[in-house]
């Protein structure tokens, strides 16, 4: 298996997916962060000691970058005074004195006249960094020399104080060359908006949590992983044809016409729905009565006998009688629409509790039948009357109450047309716990917007009711499963068009209350506001008379006023005032973005969203930017709940875990993996994410915690003490779980998993190139392929298959580069879970790092990334964060500009609210 | 709705004569707009669906010489059976195709695989659904815009149909089912009698606010800076290109119908009269193709799994229900009678190629057929089995395809025989890897004259044809 995964991974570096050797990689810059203040010591005692030791021989803390780079925007020996330095000059003379010497001794023996290993001479390189053309070349030996990869092992040390003193050395002079480049080059950070971030702006800007932007197309993801970044954005008249009809139509769905429809009710009682099964079983008991009337002790053993028979559990959903105890199966079918439940024009009244309900045992549905009434338009409002089942004779082997878990339930729409054209699907993802006593139900309630449910049936208003295909719809009401409880729904009500208020807010908040008799005025008002945020900016008179000017224009064209300014509308979002941001005037001093500019890359970073009110308010008065105003404005804007989503999309996208969402796994081998734990993974890292900026910790506890955030089906996979719900919560890891951090996060372990064993090289590779912004270099073009009709192959464990992969010479440079890191993850299986043995063979995740390092499994991984690559994670986290909030790829310009964040970051100690303040008040983030 | 047997001999129309066509010549102008003289002549795609699978008796059945719907012998060595034998007169023009399917079908219950068929998508059998642009709707995407009508959409059963009991073959890039029309009357009457009067209002809108939108792109590209000049420029095109879409779009408005007299044609049949249902709807293609109405057509012939009007059919050749053929096979005469019926979907397929074949194309070389390509199959072969769809391509020489060949790819004994209950072909095992048909859409989009390299989940081409 692993052999075919090798190939895979080829395909993927042929199909131009992987990095190249990234010479401009900013993280490369800081020499990677590793250790040069000593050799590797003896492992420290533990994970909390290795951060410690770690911190105390971080480079960026000892000699960082904390004076600010170069201003572009002053010259070079430009005397006027800021807090940056002026422009700086090449250190030829220092690299004679003291690299030059080093050099000639330790590397040019094999780089050099005699032997030019890797096609690079060291001794012809140009030690001018700043002006010379091999920058990119000392990038490299940079990195190599810092992570003690170079020389190898096999040739002569190099001592501490010369590593130290060459790293040093040129991470200073490369630092200089960025500050360089980054007077020298403009580049262009104008960006389209993307289809995620307009899915949120015009969910704020129209108030309704509508699923905007569902047509567009998907953006394909840089380099670096990132949806949003500026030069992938296109724009093409078929994506602009599918904007205009999606933004009319978003319009369209925020605004209504005419009268309030009437509403319709559906009340499903299920003391009801059981009527016939009952009417039946009452019959056959007074059969037995008749049958037996003259025996009182063979009736009263054939009562009990029918009782008996009667009081199951069944598979399904099914009734039960609480006064009797006596239960029966539920009948469903579609033929007919015989089920359907008929709508009615007045509020039902719920039934008194304690009648006949239905019990949906763990993982089964409840099917409520509702004809083909329900509206197009409007919003559908589900109460359901649950509480637990308790009943013990009816409780399943594990009885809910000794559970710590909770049955949870779930809304599904579909129908079933005729056999085989039927669909179901999930329409809102809130999850009712139930923990009520059958004494005291309680109501549960979904609201889901009727044309958010895609597709609905489409025969209704054709077929006729009873036809075949049938135009009937239904809902389902589905006991999650994830606890061994089953649920009592003894009732169902349904409203639609469940509108609050009529018109409804998100009407009158886009075109006012009350009719304007006077279209001019009316249209200058709806204009004036919506052009504002809109286009988050100060709104020209012109630009207000153009577009009034096409109201005019479409007026005598449209059916009424509110069609022709609805019209208008979409063409306000389809400017590109609208779709584009991050645009720098021509005569801007150093590229720098204005105060409204500033303010939409900054709302996009925080809320993947555009400014509101008082965010444009500062950038108006050019309050904006002073640094105090700035740093409350993060503050007041991460405590916003607009703010998830900076975790959501950021995690999502740095980490890669659209491939999650894409993850086959074997279920007849991995049992226990089910969809509730495959969405729980998917949302791990997020909410991990977010609790670490939350409360400001380190980003190191993104290498390693001693909390993670979990909810029951996640407890339960990591065999944590249960909780209860399906919300996310933080708990305490104990050691001998070997959590904590993302790399063990059982997501994580999967998505780089084949779905049916571990896959050492996806993870080794995900870490360099995610996690440590390293990524290795791709194949060559003629690798070897494996040989896998080679019995003797086959019988390897999979740790010497990449050995043996390793030894080819073609391969060894990359694999022993790749493998490593991933063998110390051995320990996980495909769903993530922990194992001690592979196949009846004890796990072996002791991995051999390029320097020799030897890293015993995670816990080791993680001690030597903790104690030695401090700084190369946190400059990798600071760039990838970076290039998320600029929207486009990082420059070799910028590193200077990562290195002193990351350096400030470093001083003010390390806390994850800490560097998004720091990056989002950086010059960095304040030019394109 | 009883069986209308006098409907069965009506054959007086569409024979010879025909409708009487009042039609301008095809090249005239005022069929073809004020468009620039294009002398390239058109290319034409035309996919028909025939639902509920074929005739697959085994081959020690006594009926497989005859019956089998596949024919016998391979490569140009081929004997069509008496399902096809009809267009054996179209043996030039023709090539039959076994052993493709769509690999995400190959184990969902054959009924609910209609909805995919031009597709290709993973439409699944139940819970939640999606599905993919359709082959015609691509092709339509490239011509649509040289015609007054993008494509021509129609089924038997009309409208959408529901996922996974789909009434039309057609979805758009969204995958959202385009609704068929069903009734020949309104066919008529859209392409020849009356336009969208919506339409011309919607145009001029759109040409407003394209108008006020490459407005505000030139006032802010005056503020930026250079390389952020550059990056807009993508969106300005997008503007004039969306402009100059507009104005093609608003030409056909002012461009008059094209006059065709309905003459004899019935337009008032229903599948109820199914022989000249079938008729009239082929005729009305043709037409549409004739006229250069359009270029693109889709028929879905039957809905799957019965229970529709096109349903009825088979009353053309004098069973009552069509679905119910192909699960009658075991009785005595069943294969017979399910090829009786396909054999009619052969004689009216084979009327309509010839057709086409005896009008010279306008304008261009060889025939209409010759630029035309039909593509005729199913979603099934064997009982309710997604696998070793029943093709057929037929017409579209000029283009470049290649025929008189049966194309097997099918395996030595493919899946067939009689249901008799229990497991059903679909549940069983993959044993035999069809070529994707994805692959023989690229091929086809290809000889159409697009620069499709993938659709759907193809994995290359298919050369032979």
């Amino acid at each position: 298996m692993p052999i075919r995964c090798l190939q895979t991974l080829h395909a993927v570096c042929a199909a131009g997916l992987w990095l190249s050797a990234a010479c401009c990689a900013p993280s490369a810059f800081s020499g990677g962060g590793a250790s040069v203040y000593g050799s590797e010591p003896p492992a420290a005692a533990d994970l909390s000691a290795a951060r410690a030791a770690g911190r105390a021989r971080s480079r960026l803390i000892h000699s960082g970058n904390l004076r600010p780079p170069a201003d572009p925007r002053v010259p070079a020996g430009n005397p006027q005074a800021t807090d940056s330095g002026p422009m700086p000059t090449a250190d030829v003379a220092g690299f004679q004195q003291r690299i030059a010497p080093v050099l000639q001794r330790s590397c040019v023996p094999c780089h050099g006249p005699d032997q030019v290993e890797g096609n690079l001479r060291i001794d012809t390189l140009n030690p001018d960094l700043l002006h010379g053309p091999d920058t990119a070349w000392w990038l490299e030996i940079s990195s190599v020399v810092a992570r003690s990869e170079m020389p190898p092992s096999d040739a002569e040390a190099l001592a501490d104080s010369e590593r130290a003193l060459i790293v040093e050395w040129l991470s200073e002079q490369l630092r200089s060359a960025s500050e360089v480049q980054r007077a020298a080059h403009s580049g262009s950070a104008f960006r389209r908006l993307t289809r995620y971030e307009l899915n949120y702006a015009l969910q704020d800007l129209l108030g309704q949590p509508f699923s905007f932007a569902r047509d567009l197309p998907p953006e394909p993801f840089s380099k670096d992983g990132f949806q949003n970044s500026a030069e992938l954005l296109q724009m093409s008249a078929g994506q602009l044809e599918v904007c205009r009809e999606a933004f009319l139509k978003g319009l369209q769905r925020t605004t209504v016409r005419g009268e309030r429809p009437p509403l319709l009710h559906w009340g499903c009682s299920m003391q009801a729905a059981s009527a016939d099964e009952w009417t039946r079983l009452d019959k056959q008991q007074q059969q037995l009565r008749e049958q037996h009337a003259s025996d009182p002790a063979a009736l009263e053993t054939a009562l009990a006998e029918f009782q008996k028979q009667h009081s199951r559990r069944h598979g399904g959903a099914y009734y039960l009688d609480p006064a009797s105890g006596l239960t029966d199966g539920i009948q469903w079918g579609y033929g007919g629409a015989q089920y359907a439940w008929p709508p009615q024009s007045t509020p039902p009244s719920p039934p008194p509790t304690g009648g006949r309900t239905a019990i949906v045992p763990p993982g089964r549905k409840l099917t409520v039948e509702l004809g083909d009434q329900l509206p197009e338009f409007g919003p559908l409002l589900v109460r359901v009357r649950a509480s637990l089942d308790s009943e013990p004779v009816r409780a399943a082997a594990e009885p809910a109450s000794k559970s710590g878990r909770v049955p949870e339930l779930q809304l599904e729409f579909g129908w079933q047309a005729s056999n085989d054209s039927q669909a179901s699907m999930r329409i809102s993802d809130i999850r009712h716990p139930v923990t009520a006593d059958p004494a005291g139900p309680v109501w549960l309630e979904w609201r889901v917007p009727l044309d958010e449910i895609e597709p609905r049936n489409l025969v209704r208003g054709i077929n006729r009711l009873g036809d075949t295909p049938s135009p009937s719809e239904l809902i389902r009401i589905i006991n999650s499963g994830d606890s061994p409880g089953a649920v009592r729904i003894d009732y169902v009500e349904v409203t639609a068009p469940a509108w609050e208020t009529w018109p409804p807010a998100s009407h009158t908040e886009l075109l006012g209350t009350t009719p304007n008799t006077d279209e001019q005025s009316a249209a200058r008002e709806i204009l004036t506001r919506f052009l504002r945020r809109a286009w988050r900016c100060r709104v020209e008179p012109q630009e207000l008379d153009r577009k009034l000017a096409l109201f005019n224009t479409i007026r005598p064209q449209a059916r009424d006023f509110q069609e022709a300014i609805l019209e208008v509308l979409a063409a306000v979002l389809a400017s590109p005032r609208f779709l584009y941001l991050g645009q720098v005037a021509e005569n801007s001093p150093g590229g720098c973005l204005d105060a409204h500019q500033f303010a939409a890359r900054l709302s996009l970073f925080l809320w993947c969203s555009i400014p509101d009110e008082s965010l444009l308010e500062l950038a108006d008065n050019g309050t904006l930017q002073q640094p105090d105003v700035l740093r409350l404005t993060i503050r007041r804007m991460l405590a916003d709940p607009r703010s998830a989503r900076l975790p959501r999309e950021f995690v999502r996208q740095w980490l890669g875990l659209q491939l999650l969402g894409f993850l086959k796994v074997d279920r007849r081998v991995h049992s226990q993996f089910d969809d509730s734990l495959h969405e729980a993974m998917q949302t791990e890292p997020i909410e991990f994410f977010r609790e670490v900026l939350n409360t400001n910790s380190s980003v190191l506890d993104l290498l390693h915690a001693d909390y993670t955030m979990v909810n029951q089906r996640l407890a339960r996979h990591y065999g944590l003490p249960e909780v209860a719900g399906s919300e996310f919560r933080r708990v305490s890891l104990p050691p001998e779980l070997h959590r904590g951090g993302l790399l063990t996060q059982a997501g994580l372990l999967a998505m780089n998993s084949d779905g049916l064993d571990s896959h050492p090289l996806k993870r080794g590779i995900w870490l360099l190139e995610r996690i440590l912004n390293d990524p290795p270099p791709p194949p060559p073009p003629a690798v070897p392929r494996i040989d896998l009709a080679d019995p003797e192959i086959l019988k390897l464990s999979l740790k010497q298959r990449l050995e043996n992969h390793r030894s080819q010479p073609a391969c060894y440079s990359c694999h022993a580069r790749i493998d490593p890191w991933g063998i110390a993850f051995e320990q996980f299986d495909a769903v993530g879970s922990w194992r001690t043995s592979v196949r009846g063979k004890p796990v072996d995740a002791a991995a051999e790092l390029w320097n020799k390092t030897t890293l015993d499994g995670a816990d080791g991984l993680k001690t030597y990334l903790l104690e030695q690559r401090q700084d190369q994670f946190i400059t990798a986290l600071v760039s990838r964060l970076a290039t998320y909030g600029l929207g486009r790829p990082l420059r070799f310009s910028d590193a200077a500009q990562i290195e002193h964040i990351a350096s400030q970051l470093r001083a003010e100690g390390d806390g994850l609210a800490t560097l998004i303040e720091l990056l989002a008040s950086s010059d960095l983030f304040q030019s394109r | 709705m009883a069986v209308d047997t006098a409907a069965l001999d009506r054959r007086r129309f569409l024979r010879g004569t025909g409708i009487a066509l009042a039609l301008p010549l095809f090249t005239s102008s005022s069929a073809r707009g004020d468009q620039p003289a294009d002398h390239t002549p058109p290319r034409r795609l035309a996919c028909f669906y025939q639902p509920d699978g074929v005739p697959m008796p085994l081959a020690n059945d006594p009926a497989f010489d005859e019956w089998a719907w596949f024919p016998h012998g391979s490569g140009s060595d081929f004997r069509l059976t008496r399902c096809l034998e009809p267009l054996e007169p179209l043996r030039q023009h023709l090539t039959v195709l076994s052993g493709f399917s769509h690999p995400s079908a190959r184990s969902i219950h054959g009924h609910s695989n209609a909805d995919q068929f031009l597709t290709g998508a993973p439409t699944g059998p139940s819970g939640e659904y999606r599905n993919g642009i359709s082959l015609d709707q691509e092709f339509a995407a490239h011509v649509g815009d040289q015609t007054r009508i993008a494509s021509l959409v129609m089924s038997t059963d009309g409208g959408t149909g529901t996922p996974r009991g789909a009434h039309t073959m057609s979805f758009n890039r969204h995958g959202r089912p385009i609704p068929a029309e069903h009734r020949p009357k309104r066919l008529f009457d859209m392409l020849f009698v009356s336009s969208d009067p919506d339409a011309a209002r919607r145009l001029a809108l759109s040409r407003s606010a394209l108008d006020d939108l490459l407005e505000d792109a030139r006032s802010l590209q005056r503020s930026l800076s250079s390389e952020d000049q550059r990056r807009l420029e993508d969106y300005l095109h997008a503007v004039r290109e969306t402009e100059l879409r507009v104005q093609k779009a608003a030409k056909w408005i002012h461009t008059p119908l094209p006059k065709v007299e309905a003459g004899s044609l019935n337009l008032e049949l229903t599948p109820e009269q199914p022989r000249e249902f079938l008729q009239t709807m082929y005729e009305l293609i043709y037409l549409a193709f004739r006229t250069d109405s359009t270029r693109v057509a889709t028929w879905q012939i039957g809905r799957e799994n019965g229970v529709g009007i096109s349903d009825y059919l088979a009353r053309a050749v004098g069973f009552n229900l069509t679905h119910q053929l192909s699960h009658n096979t075991k009785e005595p005469g069943g294969w017979k009678n399910f090829g009786t019926y396909c054999r009619f979907l052969s004689e009216e397929l084979a009327r309509f190629l010839q057709r086409l074949e005896a009008t010279p194309e306008p304008g261009g070389e060889g025939s209409m057929l010759d630029h035309t390509l039909c593509l005729f199959g199913s979603a099934s072969s064997a009982f309710h089995l997604s696998r070793n769809y029943p093709l057929i391509l037929a017409g579209g020489r000029s283009l470049g395809f290649r025929h008189n060949q049966y194309l097997n790819y099918g395996p030595q004994n493919p899946e067939g025989g009689a249901w008799e209950g229990g497991q059903e072909p679909w549940q069983k095992a993959v044993s035999h890897e069809d070529k994707p048909l994805s692959n023989l859409f690229v091929s086809i989009l290809q000889k159409l004259g697009t620069s499709t390299e993938r659709f759907a989940d193809s994995t290359g081409r298919v050369d032979a044809v």
